[in-house]
């Protein structure tokens, strides 16, 4: 097979997974008490694109519920989570519902 | 205690190894109100509005009641608070914190208003199963120089989570110079937070209600 139509497919697969991400996870350092996830949950609310927001101490995971087509970029995430104190160690999209993070995570839905 | 002794106790205070949760800044664009009631020998309320997450603003009152003299101190006062430093561990995160500000003092030992300025650090670590903090408060003008030293331990039987009431217990080992009290008063608390607010209360080794509220928003 053409290496170029692989290289071709796997881009529009990348390309659609991004275009259909609706939820951002992010593994954060430094995030020990309920003091440290109201604060990086009142900056994240503040993004336009923000539908919800879910904080677990546990996994040590900031999690962002998109609105319909939106998205934060990289860079204003971490920008906002060094801003507010803290590390990100990664970043990643998917669309997993905001609701089944929250039953991953055993956390209450609000 | 001289001015040497107490400049040296403040930078060890800055400087040591430990490990604390009750802080100056508690989150960017965050109001903190702190009030503690400590053992009748001194109450304190402080309001403080953080505009980045490496300083906050504010101002504050304390009630010093010596339990040696009839000596009584009030000092109203400015303050700037700088974290100097946060480490962000995977699990953990560790702070020191300093301060600064200035205000006027009112007391029975002395007549009118005097200018009274504050310095002081905080040194802290906390997991979500240990926490350590020491810190260390000076308020001094002409006629008097009062400094509280304050170590906090403890432990939580569960590590909570955001959605949950986190619950801790803590040991407090508080000293003050400026003859408010005679030797260590030790206090054994009982901490709770969820979200934004934080209550702790207990008992000293002299029998004393020992308590604090905070709240951020």
């Amino acid at each position: 097979m053409n290496p170029y139509r692989i290289l071709l497919a796997v881009l529009l697969l990348l390309i659609s997974v991004v275009a259909h991400a609706t939820t951002i996870e992010m593994h954060v350092n430094g995030l020990v008490c309920a003091f440290c996830a109201q604060g990086i949950e009142k900056k994240l609310r503040k993004f336009p694109a923000t539908a919800d927001v879910v904080v677990s101490l546990e996994q040590r995971l900031v999690a962002v519920a998109l609105k319909d087509g939106q998205d934060i970029p990289d860079t204003d995430l971490r920008k906002a989570l060094t801003n507010a104190g803290y590390t990100v160690t990664t970043i990643q999209r998917s669309d997993t519902p905001i609701d089944a993070i929250r039953t991953r995570l055993g956390q209450p839905k609000p | 205690m001289t001015r040497r002794s107490e400049i040296l106790v403040a930078a060890l205070a800055l400087s040591a190894p430990v490990l604390a949760c009750a802080k100056p800044i508690a989150f960017a664009e965050g109001t903190t109100v702190m009030l503690e009631y400590g053992a009748g020998t001194m109450w304190e309320a402080q309001i403080f509005y953080a505009p980045q997450y490496n300083y906050s603003v504010g101002g504050g009152h304390v009630e010093f009641d010596s339990d040696i003299t009839p000596e009584t101190v009030r000092v109203t006062y400015a303050r700037l608070n700088y974290l100097v430093h946060r480490w962000n561990l995977e699990s953990a995160q560790a702070n020191v914190f300093v301060w600064g500000g200035a205000g006027g003092a009112t007391g029975n030992t002395f007549s009118g208003t005097e200018l009274a300025v504050n310095a002081g650090g905080q040194a802290d670590y906390e997991t979500r199963r240990v926490y350590a903090s020491l810190k260390t408060d000076l308020q001094k003008a002409n006629a008097f120089s009062i400094r509280v030293d304050t170590l906090q331990l403890g432990i939580a039987p569960y590590e909570h989570d955001y959605h949950q009431i986190a619950t801790w217990f803590v040991v407090q080992a508080r000293n003050y110079t400026g003859g408010i009290h005679n030797g260590v008063e030790l206090a054994a608390l009982l901490r709770f937070f969820k979200g934004g607010a934080w209550i702790e209360a207990g008992v000293t080794n002299g029998g004393k209600l020992q308590a604090m509220a905070m709240f951020n928003f």
